[in-house]
């Protein structure tokens, strides 16, 4: 079996809610996606409200301890095709990476806090780690690609969505009920362990290998008047990946992102990841000129449907959208380039 | 379409069936299940993984399918499926939707209940023992092959393309957590059988009833990420029950693991015990580790214990028998009241069935035999159950839901006959005789 010859390509870029004091989502990339490079991306969207205060950190840690933990997991997977392995790797993925992953943060706000306490009077009770923790909610979706595996965890809201070899779009970590209102599944969480939902997808011909990977914060998601909105803006992403390059899409991104957030009122936030296609895309696959490009027919709502429209959007939302994250007020530390 | 196969795809089993691939299902340690269509109707199919279809797993398929295994608390191979582009399957039952997954269980994404939790339990000791008596040993038990239905308890044993032959010395699939430590530490002359099947079994048992890996407490946490060396020493080397009650090791972190300290501390010590002789003598020496008769009777008799909280409603385990101490619900604190006492007597060799009347109690039929082959909670097997006086609430009595006329004796001496669909008024010192040898009597504690 001769697999992951080629590398696999990566775009992502956030962009700050409308009216936000700062961007609360994080992201990175890294990786070729070879078996000892293996290709990791996560995005995260920390809550932001009162109560969790410090969630921009909060979404920051849990991506930058995922990606090692998720690298390491995909370079253990290099012998995978030895008896037995594929069925370890795949209990650790379910049982123990979550663990693993939701320790590591933990660890990362503890100390954190540890380092950074708030003023308070002297007699003040020491709050409890759960207390703390609280302060640094966030979501997750991280994702790991070898040429031998395609592993994706989720904690809370936000889309993972793949296009598959043949063109099919799936959401396979979708969760049966969505969540209601802008109650979420946190790595705050009291188990938040429990919560983690895992996708499992080993590959065994690079013809079959998911075609886009495609993780983004529920800003983008929420975006949408109508409910295949989102999966109109992926199939119409792979379509435009297709016909006009990694490059054009690089470009136009944060305008996406962008519009995104303007109809969501939400920071967006979205990392992709692209194999190259080694011939032209089948006939089954969205034709380019047929499925509406993002930015184009499908772009995020024309018309936001009430429910989605956040109290924070503006009366000028079209103004404050222009306030992408290299405009936030956060840390400096906190600003984020839009491409990888 | 993810997966190895697209859908449309036809196949032809070797029992002569057309197979077309309708859906893809999911994926697992050592294949993907897909919905197919044959002449006979919707079936499964398991297709291995490239790596896993080995000429060794073939026999194995092979061999389950000549022995049409007709049980319905298992999804056996029914029919292989020839090589296609370098794997092969085989075809089974479609698990219905009732039947829910152990993960779902720990997310907490199901309702059930005590009762439905420790049927659940009943069921799969009886399921594997089933197995074992025809000296299969199923090698791989796991969370991932049993589904259970949060309702009524009822299981469905999946993936059964891990059993064999006793005495096969084929390898096994690669997950420690559910290993016996003799297997972990591959000592010399230890083979996968129906022993080390008995610690698969009580870390089954375990994670059913309490949610969490009997062995991972403290120690886990330092593991990193597939630090093999250090699994073999937390399943194999040097293997310590979180609740061992002479090293604390390896206790439970109160953060990290909350839900074992709630739920150990919910469990009848009847069940405790048991836990605790499987997860310290018997990691050490296999012939100590707990039988299958001894997990059934145990946890029939603690399923006859259950009752519910006066305050709060909640079911809780209480010990069985007669004067258990006191205990208070797990879920609001307060103390629980134990309603009256149903013993029934089985006809030689005479065993004692304790049954706590809660409200809505059953006899089963299971209680009226000394050594039942197999328990049935359902209706099927009703014979009696408590039931509300219509019209005067508060009132109990025994409903006699069985094809024979039982005979009342109260404690003053007066008898009755009591015809099948007909209530005997629930009195202490209530002596029945259910027919067939078998006899009930009533008492207060």
């Amino acid at each position: 079996m001769t697999l992951g010859v080629r590398r696999w390509e990566t775009l992502a870029g956030s962009v700050q809610g409308v009216g936000k004091r700062r961007n609360q989502d994080w992201f990175d990339c890294r990786g070729t996606g070879s078996g000892d490079d293996p290709l990791v991306l996560a995005v995260a969207d920390g809550h932001g409200s009162a109560v969790h205060a410090r969630s921009a950190l909060g979404a920051r840690f849990a991506v930058d301890r995922f990606l090692p933990l998720a690298a390491s997991f995909g370079r253990a997977a290099h012998d995978c095709h030895e008896p037995g392995r594929l069925t370890r790797l795949m209990t650790y993925a379910r049982d123990d990476f979550p663990r693993a992953l939701v320790h590591e943060w933990r660890q990362e706000a503890l100390g954190h806090w540890d380092r950074n306490r708030p003023v308070v009077e002297e007699a003040a009770r020491e709050p409890r780690p759960q207390e703390k923790l609280v302060l640094y909610g966030t979501t997750l979706i991280g994702a790991v690609l070898t040429p031998w595996l395609f592993v994706a965890w989720q904690i809370g809201d936000g889309d993972l969505a793949v296009v598959e070899h043949d063109g099919t779009l799936s959401r396979p970590l979708a969760p049966a009920e969505e969540d209601l209102g802008d109650e979420t599944e946190s790595l705050c969480g009291r188990e938040a362990w429990l919560s983690v939902r895992m996708h499992w997808a080993p590959v065994f011909e690079e013809a079959r290998a998911p075609r886009l990977v495609v993780l983004s914060t529920d800003g983008l998601s929420k975006s949408f008047a109508s409910g295949d909105g989102y999966g109109e803006f992926v199939r119409g992403l792979a379509g435009r990946l297709a016909e006009k390059g990694l490059a054009d899409v690089r470009e136009t991104l944060p305008d996406w992102l962008a519009q995104a957030s303007r109809y969501s009122g939400d920071d967006t936030t979205l990392a992709a990841a692209l194999r190259p296609a080694e011939t032209p895309l089948p006939a089954e696959a969205p034709a380019p000129s047929g499925t509406p490009a993002p930015g184009e027919i499908s772009a995020p709502g024309e018309v936001p449907a009430p429910a989605e429209v956040s109290e924070e959007i503006p009366a000028d939302a079209g103004a404050a959208a222009e306030r992408t994250d290299g405009e936030a007020d956060g840390d400096a530390d906190m600003e984020r380039k839009t491409e990888t | 379409m993810s997966g190895m196969l697209d859908g449309g795809v036809r196949l032809a089993a070797e029992n002569g069936d057309d197979v077309e691939i309708l859906d893809f299902l999911g994926a697992g340690g050592q294949g993907e299940v897909y919905r197919v269509r044959t002449p006979h109707g919707e079936r499964a199919l398991k297709w291995y993984y490239p790596t896993l279809a080995t000429a060794e797993q073939e026999a194995i398929v092979r061999e389950l399918v000549t022995r049409d295994f007709a049980d319905d608390r298992f999804l056996w191979p029914e029919a292989f499926v020839p090589a296609h582009r370098g794997s092969f399957g085989y075809l089974m039952g479609l698990r219905p939707d009732r039947y829910k997954g152990l993960p779902a269980l720990f997310r907490r994404q199901l309702r059930t209940s005590p009762r439905a939790l420790l049927t659940a339990c009943l069921y799969t000791v009886e399921a594997y023992q089933a197995l074992h008596s025809r000296g299969i040993a199923y090698r791989d038990i796991s969370w991932g092959n049993i589904f259970f239905d949060p309702d009524t308890g009822d299981v469905l044993v999946c993936d059964n393309d891990n059993a064999v032959v006793e005495g096969d010395a084929s390898g096994i699939s690669g997950t420690m957590e559910f290993m016996a430590p003799e297997l972990v530490r591959a000592d010399p002359g230890a083979r996968p059988g129906t022993q080390s099947d008995l610690h698969s079994l009580a870390v089954l048992l375990f994670m059913l009833l309490m949610n969490h890996h009997p062995l991972k407490g403290r120690r886990e946490l330092g593991i990193h990420c597939l630090d093999e060396a250090a699994e073999r020493k937390l399943y194999g080397r040097s293997p310590l029950f979180v609740f061992d009650p002479a090293d604390d090791a390896n206790a439970p972190d109160p953060m990290e693991h909350a839900t074992v300290l709630a739920t150990w501390e919910a469990a009848a010590e009847k069940l405790r015990e048991l836990f605790r002789r499987s997860f310290t003598i018997g990691l050490r020496d296999p012939a100590a580790r707990v039988r299958e008769s001894e997990w059934r009777d145990a946890l029939r008799a603690v399923l006859d214990a259950v009752v519910e909280c006066a305050s709060c409603g909640r079911q809780n385990m209480t010990e069985p028998g007669e004067n258990p101490p006191p205990r208070d619900c797990w879920g609001c604190g307060a103390r629980l009241v134990l309603p009256p006492r149903l013993t029934v007597t089985t006809p030689p060799p005479r065993t004692e069935h304790h049954i706590r009347l809660r409200r809505a109690a059953r006899v089963q039929a299971h209680h009226l035999l000394p050594e039942p082959a197999r328990h049935d909670c359902s209706d099927a097997a009703l014979v009696a159950e408590l039931v509300e006086h219509p019209s005067k609430p508060g009132r109990f009595g025994l409903a006699n839901r069985s094809r024979e006329t039982w005979t009342g004796t109260r404690s003053d001496g007066t008898v009755q006959k009591i015809e099948p669909g007909q209530t005997v008024p629930l009195r202490s010192g209530l002596d029945l005789d259910l027919g067939g040898g078998v006899r009930a009597v009533v008492r207060a504690r």
